[in-house]
């Protein structure tokens, strides 16, 4: 690097630039930073949440997490609804993106109501949801035994796996709509003639999808699949109010834990430990998050 | 065999018509050129015979094999478009092959068929290239390739060179030529531009409103337009148009308009007695001496040549193409002298046929 010598103009340049983003960087600092640092250090004590009282034990509250099964439980748990929910909104949210690209008299009509998931309130849809789930009266039970599907009501919420696939789902038919926008945005700017000149090249409509669709999607995939990714991960109301984390722990992920430790097992300085192993592992999608938005500039 | 007929081929949206009843007959290995204002239909008819668009009437047919319910990749056709359409992911190579893989061509037999490709257009350094990072001209460079490679019967290409600047279009139109006569495909071009249209085509079909008005060659367009449209629309500067009366005097055939008159020659049988309409090329007027005076109201140096506009009687100017040692200046009262010979009758109106008889009179070659 050479240092470039500044004129008296420049430097008051660079002075007025600092003092604009002060306030931001203050603002910063406050709502994330002292959190973020707060966090770690609170993950050094045993706390009794009801009074925060609480003495140093240093690193031992991470030893004794990475040792309980339960941290591993949830972990698990964790990836498998990131991964299942993610994998169903993906799909659902694309083909979706793909139905309404084409010219249909009730687009307009259908893109607003396709949204309705994503604005409803988490409580409101979970509420919903678990009417439809209820394995007394609910329609799905009926729907099924009427199908032929079943021959005796299913419990949707109260065993595994099925509890587990119900999360999944709801969190799917909650999140879809947002991969739909993005990736309808995206299909509308893809030129019309690249799919003339492969028609014309021979293309059916399947590899005009793999060969022209997708592609030109690839980018826009990998940052809906890391944002959706993170937001997933760290969801914590859609499984809390439709299974509390049950059976047992059957739904529990990691978010749910560290609720449970703080605030009915009373184990503050154990649950931000919780959450910095959590900050620490969503850390790495936004690594490469960072990294893909990054390259798309340059 | 490849000739391509369109009969009485016909395309509407909704309410507009873009092309009417269009009746085209392009001989095997011909260079055919589309030509006519924007929105006249150009790129309807090239759509319509690559089957992107389909024909709300009539029948085409390529190869003698009428292709209306053809899909695109089974016609035997090629399109360059106007933007390119190469696929931004794939290489130059893999944009070249691609209608070769599509068409289940064995990768071994594909690279051979690509490097010759690529070697005929001078794209062999840039195989490895994404589009992005091609020039404009080499962009269309690949675009031909990925055209070229199929050694389809036909090509059909939209405004192909309107994308590149003047330098390059000027290049690209004499390499498209000669790929014409060493491929001896029949090539059908769509432009708006008559420069390229003239020094490229063997025939041009000139189009006005969704209607063929003229499908000549080059020199019979110019020399003999079939109509008013033709006549002011094609040649820089454009042709004087002068309206005025037709008379017979003595079996011969004599033009009037204030301060002009004219003996015009043999017409057809159509021609009446009445209003019509005379053109003259800004060349076919010579300036000196002459029976009509004007006054010379603009003067054009473009060093080869001078440019002038003439206001004669009743207010009609003429733009007048002269030699460059002839140079009047601005009010100078000049004689004209219109060249009978070259002088074109129309009948009267918008839409004005030809009247006169011969069909082509080119001008007399001097070598
Ligand atoms: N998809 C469409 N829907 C409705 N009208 C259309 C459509 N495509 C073309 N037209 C109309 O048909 C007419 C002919 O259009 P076309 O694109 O063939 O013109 P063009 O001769 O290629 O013009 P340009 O030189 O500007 O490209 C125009 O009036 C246009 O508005
Ligand atoms: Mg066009």
């Amino acid at each position: 690097m050479t240092t470039v010598p500044q004129t008296h103009l420049e430097r008051r340049y660079a002075a007025l630039g600092l003092l604009l983003i002060a306030p931001t960087v203050l603002v910063f600092c406050v709502v994330i930073v002292y959190p973020l640092i707060s966090a770690v250090y609170l993950s050094l004590f045993s706390i009794f949440t009801p009074t925060l009282q609480g003495e140093w034990v240093g690193l031992s509250n991470y030893q004794a997490l990475l040792s309980t099964g339960e941290f591993w439980t949830s972990l698990g748990n964790n990836v498998i609804w990131t991964v299942g929910t993610l994998v169903l909104q993906i799909v659902f949210g694309v083909a979706m993106a793909l139905v309404l690209h084409e010219n249909l008299w009730f687009r307009a009509l259908a893109r607003s109501l396709i949204l309705f998931p994503y604005f409803v309130s988490t409580v409101v849809a979970v509420l919903v949801w678990k009417w439809l789930f209820n394995d007394l009266y609910g329609i799905l039970n009926h729907l099924m035994i009427v199908a032929g599907l079943i021959e005796f009501p299913l419990d949707h919420l109260g065993s595994m796996p099925n509890a587990m696939i119900s999360v999944i789902i709801v969190g799917a038919w909650k999140y879809f709509p947002f991969v739909v926008i993005a990736v309808l945005a995206r299909l509308q700017t893809i030129p019309e003639q690249l799919y003339e000149a492969a028609r014309i090249d021979g293309a059916g409509p399947f590899a005009r999808f793999w060969d022209i669709t997708l592609p030109q999607l690839r980018e826009v995939l990998v940052v809906i699949v890391l944002l959706r990714a993170i937001w997933d991960f760290k969801e914590f109301d859609l499984i809390f109010l439709l299974t509390g984390g049950g059976p047992i722990i059957g739904t529990q992920t990691l978010p749910l834990l560290v609720y449970k430790e703080a605030f009915a097992l009373n184990r503050m300085g154990m649950a931000a430990a919780y959450a910095v192993v959590m900050m620490a592992l969503m850390l790495a999608f936004m690594l490469i998050y960072i990294r893909q938005t990054r390259r798309r500039e340059s | 065999m490849a000739e391509v007929v369109l009969s009485r081929v016909r395309r509407d949206f909704g309410a507009v018509t873009a092309v009417h009843d269009l009746n085209l007959a392009i001989a095997e290995g011909e260079f055919v050129s589309l030509l006519g204002p924007s929105g006249c239909g150009k790129t309807t008819t090239l759509r319509m015979l690559a089957g992107l668009e389909f024909p709300t009437g009539g029948e085409i047919r390529i190869g003698g094999r009428v292709v209306n319910d053809v899909p695109p990749a089974k016609r035997d056709i090629a399109m360059v478009f106007q933007s390119y359409a190469l696929y931004p992911h794939l290489s130059v190579a893999d944009n070249i092959a691609y209608p070769l893989k599509k068409r289940g061509v064995p990768r071994a037999e594909r690279r051979p068929k690509v490097e010759r490709t690529a070697e005929l257009l001078q794209l062999t350094p840039l195989l490895d290239r994404k589009p992005r990072q091609l020039s404009g001209g080499q962009q269309q460079r690949v675009a031909l390739g990925r055209a070229l490679v199929r050694d389809p019967k036909v090509f059909l290409l939209d405004e192909p060179l309107s994308n590149l600047d003047a330098k390059l279009r000027i290049h690209m139109r004499a390499e498209l030529v000669e790929l014409h006569q060493r491929l001896g495909r029949t090539m059908v071009y769509v432009t708006h531009d008559q420069l390229e249209a003239m020094t490229m085509s063997d025939r041009i079909a000139i189009i006005d409103q969704g209607r063929l008005q003229q499908f000549a060659p080059p020199q019979e367009v110019y020399h003999a337009p079939a109509n008013r449209f033709v006549a002011g629309f094609i040649g820089t500067p454009g042709m004087n148009l002068i309206e005025g009366t037709l008379s017979q005097e003595g079996g011969a055939w004599c033009f009037t308009a204030p301060g002009l008159r004219i003996a015009v020659g043999q017409l057809t049988d159509d021609a009446q007695a009445g209003p019509a309409t005379l053109g003259l090329r800004p060349e076919d007027v010579t300036v000196g001496a002459g029976p009509v005076s004007g006054i010379v109201r603009v003067v054009e140096q473009s060093g080869h040549e001078n440019i002038i506009i003439v206001e004669i009687a009743g207010n009609e100017r003429l733009t007048l193409r002269i030699p460059a040692s002839i140079l009047p200046r601005t009010g100078d009262t000049v004689a004209l002298a219109p060249d009978a010979t070259h002088a074109h009758v129309f009948a009267a109106g918008e839409a004005g046929q030809r009247l006169n008889t011969a069909t082509a009179r080119p001008r007399p070659q001097t070598l």
